[in-house]
């Protein structure tokens, strides 16, 4: 269960710092830090630098991702920006424009 | 999810900047900033909220500092501390609620069913407004201004302003409290 939800009708103008897991399914502007998961559901909006631990995208993100583990594109995901993490997916349908950077 | 559009701000989350839209929210966490919400708001006992805050209707258990507008209501559970204004058409306090702060019910509509309900939950308000700051903070400011008032007694010999002073400097005393812990 994740323990800080932002909902799809609102919008956040600011920082997200989260020792936990973080969904969004609305609106976040600025940063978003978790040291757990962060799950970007269909339809949310993310304008702002990400770090967390696993993640997983199908909404929208501006910005750049590091994540300490894997990060999952879903189909209908829209990312721009640049993805740093241990793992990376992309599945088919999603939208990347950007550098990855793995641990090769 | 069955609670889809509700927003949380989990135990060990912190938000610093402005929410805002249609959305009922919980905060458990830390809160910071600005909030304008069209929905519920709800402050939990681990919640600590440094905002003001405007919402429908709002319920704390928690810690708020801030002022909170309700355009229905506004409850302060058991365990709540607000630093703060409370404005709504009802607010209630219950037991072991605490407030430092003006109390004004009865903005706008739900006027009728208001005024003895808020004579009710007005008093311990005041309780808590009256002793906590008054005594702390009462003592070094106001007693100059006494002190000049007294002053101005004896040349003036004016027998109405002997009660005056007593009131306003109580008031001032607790608002002085309040901008000073802000």
């Amino acid at each position: 269960m994740a323990s800080t939800i932002i909902g799809a009708n609102i919008t956040i103008e600011g920082e997200v710092i989260a020792d936990e897991d973080v969904v969004v399914q609305g609106t976040i502007r600025g940063k978003l830090t978790a040291k757990d998961g962060v799950t970007v559901e269909a339809g949310a909006v993310v304008e702002a630098d990400i770090h967390g631990g696993p993640m997983t995208v199908a909404g929208s993100v501006t910005g750049n991702v590091t994540s300490s583990d894997r990060v999952e594109l879903q189909s209908g995901a829209r990312v721009v920006g640049n993805v740093k993490a241990a793992r990376i997916t992309i599945a088919d349908g999603a939208h990347f424009k950007g550098n990855v950077d793995m641990d090769v | 999810m069955a609670t889809n559009t509700n927003t949380i701000i989990g135990r060990d989350t912190r938000v610093r900047g402005r929410l805002a839209g249609r959305t009922d929210l919980e905060v458990q966490g830390h809160l910071e900033g600005e909030l304008a919400i069209e929905g519920d708001v709800r402050v939990d006992s681990t919640g600590t909220v440094a905002a003001d805050i405007h919402a429908r209707r709002i319920v704390v258990r928690g810690a708020v500092k801030g002022n909170l507008t309700g355009d229905e209501s506004i409850v302060l559970e058991d365990g709540a501390r607000v630093v703060g204004d409370l404005r709504a058409p009802r607010v209630t306090i219950a037991v072991g609620g605490l407030v430092r702060g003006y109390v004004e019910t009865g903005l706008g509509g739900a006027r009728s069913s208001a005024p003895h309900k808020s004579a009710a939950h007005h008093a311990p308000a005041k309780a808590h407004v009256a002793h906590t700051p008054a005594k702390t903070h009462a003592a070094p400011a106001p007693a100059k201004k006494e002190a000049a008032k007294k002053d101005a007694k004896i040349t003036l010999a004016g027998g109405k302003t002997a009660p005056k002073p007593v009131v306003p400097v109580l008031k001032k005393g607790t608002k002085g409290a309040l901008t000073k812990r802000r």
